[in-house]
């Protein structure tokens, strides 16, 4: 384990703060992994990127090339730093930003809460406080704002220079935005909101974010439709496909309905759903229609898509998203906007959207999972559950979970339907992250941020599953952790692939609504499809 | 971002080695991209896999799901894997020339 000091932030830009070896990790259970080390940035890639955190890139950050240039980004990231501490300029979160600057105790509870810092072998940059405290000294001692509101700051000094800047910039990717830090801390300090307010300096400011999340992420959307690139005829195409598709599966047509105005609910999916697990739509089709829920999908453009990759990076471009969004259900004249099994739009259009819509704007944003458990309870819907007779897992999405408190209505609808349900150890507010939160699942900038995603930050997941699953674990078995979030859908995938956990543990990976599709007796053939297809 | 020798010209790659320029794709850069995939010879079937993408994404603008992709070319998910090791996404488009996949896919 490397002792790094707070002020080690500033030190040598040459030089790597950090450089985790396998051997610092936490060892596994079951006999899993082994030998996790991070492939290094190739000798270009050193020379043309910023490394100097912990040898890994996020970013892509171009070195800059003379003094001059560090010391224009150093000034522009201050001016972004004062901006954050003004109303005009942020005006979604200013208040708990003053609170978490104003009144972090020192006493580390949320350390011990952070999966990545645990994971990695303990590596202090890794604390919640370490960015934390970065920022609160540069706030106290280099902004006017700062200075004024805390005269009295008598703790050491971080020197602003560009080694701190471009460490902070990569450090704010290092953090998955799961708030198990926030939940730990008795005086309700935010530790995941700085890694969030310090990427929104960057973008908002400075331009500098990951490539995935703006250019082919919230601007793609804005302009095509998706943040997968997926536009009005494409989607159309693919519902169409879908229909036949599942006729041929199912033997009977279940329809999708479309753009059809005054319906109650609009319906929005991640739009990743369509293209990679179509089945989660089309389950959302079979269970909203044998229910008799008046409900639309969109193929408008925002109607079809419910990522906002701007929540993890920028305001603006969040705030773009959600208009574009809530347009497209003014519109059509539904009564409310249900979201699918999608974390971090649960966040975006019904949590944080509440900070933008004002007087007409505003229309009623619900999560999909109350209203699922009403369909599965409401008796109009038959279920064997002798049909899921195998062992299921529930895993929690930190944002419909911890962040909104939705726990219990996919737990009812899961001992009802699901006879072998377990539970991981701590689970429902206090579950533990994907891996792939606050953009990361997406993300693939480097051989090196990739292994740092599975090695380390997902590594909690998997240590949790194995363990919950216990001796149900084998080749050829069939464990099912169910993953209620497209998001965390990603990470699992690329988590099952990294640590072979098909092949030699029977783990598969699904949503809530293909278990409850499963389960109905009018519908004959098996509906999961265990990995294949 | 890189510039690799694929089928004899100068190409930008990213990262994790697709193609920048769909329109830079032809049949000799495609037997090169599978070289780094670990795809020896580009058979019959293989064609099929990359035609297909191809065709999709010139009309669309995009990759087809992996569903329709299986459905069209007639190959279960794990034959899919089988040709193209990396599977459909990071394997088989990279080959036919398209860009990364983006989103939550």
């Amino acid at each position: 384990m490397a002792k790094t000091k707070l002020t080690d932030i500033s030190k040598n830009s040459e030089k790597e703060l950090l450089q985790i070896s396998a051997d610092d990790l936490p060892p596994l259970p079951s006999g899993c992994g082994g030998g996790e080390e991070i492939t290094p940035l190739s000798e270009d890639n050193k020379k043309e990127w910023e490394h100097c955190l912990d040898g890994i890139s996020a970013l892509k950050l171009p070195r800059p090339q003379n003094k001059e240039e560090e010391d224009k980004l150093v000034r522009s990231f201050l001016e972004g730093v004062e901006k954050l501490l003004t109303k005009e300029n942020n005006w979604t979160f200013l208040l708990p930003l003053m609170h978490t600057l104003e009144s972090c105790g020192k006493c580390l509870a949320c350390s011990d809460a952070c999966p990545v810092y645990e994971m990695s072998g303990k590596q202090d940059i890794y604390r919640p406080t370490y960015r934390a405290e970065v920022l609160r000294r540069i706030v106290k001692n280099h902004t006017t704002r700062g200075k004024a509101l805390f005269p009295g700051f008598s703790e050491g000094k971080i020197e602003l220079n560009w080694a701190t800047v471009a460490r902070l910039a990569e450090l704010s990717f290092r953090c998955t935005i799961c708030r198990r830090c926030a939940q730990a801390c008795v005086r309700g300090v935010d530790n995941a909101l700085i890694t969030h307010e310090l990427r929104k300096v960057f973008s908002q400011q400075m331009g500098i974010t990951a490539e995935v999340l703006h250019e082919k992420g919230t601007v793609q959307q804005l302009n095509v439709g998706a943040s997968t690139g997926m536009n009005k005829m494409a989607f159309l195409d693919i519902i169409d496909f879908l229909e036949d598709e599942m006729e041929e599966k199912l033997g009977r047509r279940v329809k999708m309905p479309m753009d059809k105005e005054g319906a109650d609910i609009l319906l929005i999916h991640n739009s990743g759903e369509y293209l990679s697990w179509p089945l989660n739509p089309v389950a959302f089709a079979i269970i909203f229609e044998l229910a008799g829920i008046d409900y639309t999908l969109s193929s408008e453009l925002g109607g079809y898509e419910g990522t906002n990759y701007g929540l993890w990076y920028d305001d603006l471009q969040f705030a773009r998203i959600v208009v574009q969004q809530i347009q497209v259900a003014h519109k059509l004249g539904v009564k409310k906007i249900v979201v699918g099994e999608c974390g971090h739009a649960h966040k975006a259009m019904i949590v944080i959207a509440d900070r933008l819509l004002t007087g007409e704007t505003i229309i009623p944003r619900e999560s999909c999972f109350p209203l699922l458990e009403e369909i599965v309870f409401s008796g109009k819907i038959k279920f064997d559950p002798g049909k899921n007779d195998f062992p299921v897992l529930l895993h929690d999405p930190c944002n419909v979970v911890r962040l909104m408190g939705i726990v219990e209505p996919q737990r009812r609808i899961l001992r009802h339907i699901a006879p072998q349900f377990r539970e991981m150890n701590p689970h429902g507010v206090d579950n533990y992250c994907c891996g792939g939160g606050s953009g990361f699942a997406t993300m693939s900038p480097s051989k090196a941020f990739t292994d740092w995603k599975m090695a380390i930050s997902g590594r909690k997941k998997v240590q949790q599953i194995l363990e919950a699953f216990g001796d149900e674990l084998g080749p050829g078995k069939k464990n099912f952790v169910c993953a209620p979030c497209s998001n965390c859908k990603g990470q699992f995938r690329d988590l099952i692939e990294y640590y072979d956990l098909e092949k030699k543990y029977g783990i598969y990976y699904d949503g809530l609504v293909e278990l409850i599709v499963n389960a109905m007796v009018d519908i004959k053939e098996p509906y999961i499809e265990w990995g294949g297809m | 971002m890189a510039i690799a020798e694929l089928g004899g010209k100068q190409i930008e790659i990213d990262e994790d080695g697709f193609i920048q320029d769909p329109n830079a794709w032809d049949e000799e850069v495609a037997k090169s991209l599978a070289g780094t995939e670990g795809v020896a010879e580009l058979t019959e079937d293989h064609w099929k896999v990359v035609n297909y993408l191809r065709e999709y994404y010139l009309e669309f603008n995009m990759a087809p799901m992996i569903r329709k992709l299986c459905k069209t070319t007639g190959f279960k998910l794990k034959e899919i894997y089988d040709l193209f090791p990396s599977g459909p996404a990071k394997g088989a488009c990279k080959v036919a020339g398209l860009p990364k996949p983006t989103g939550c896919v």
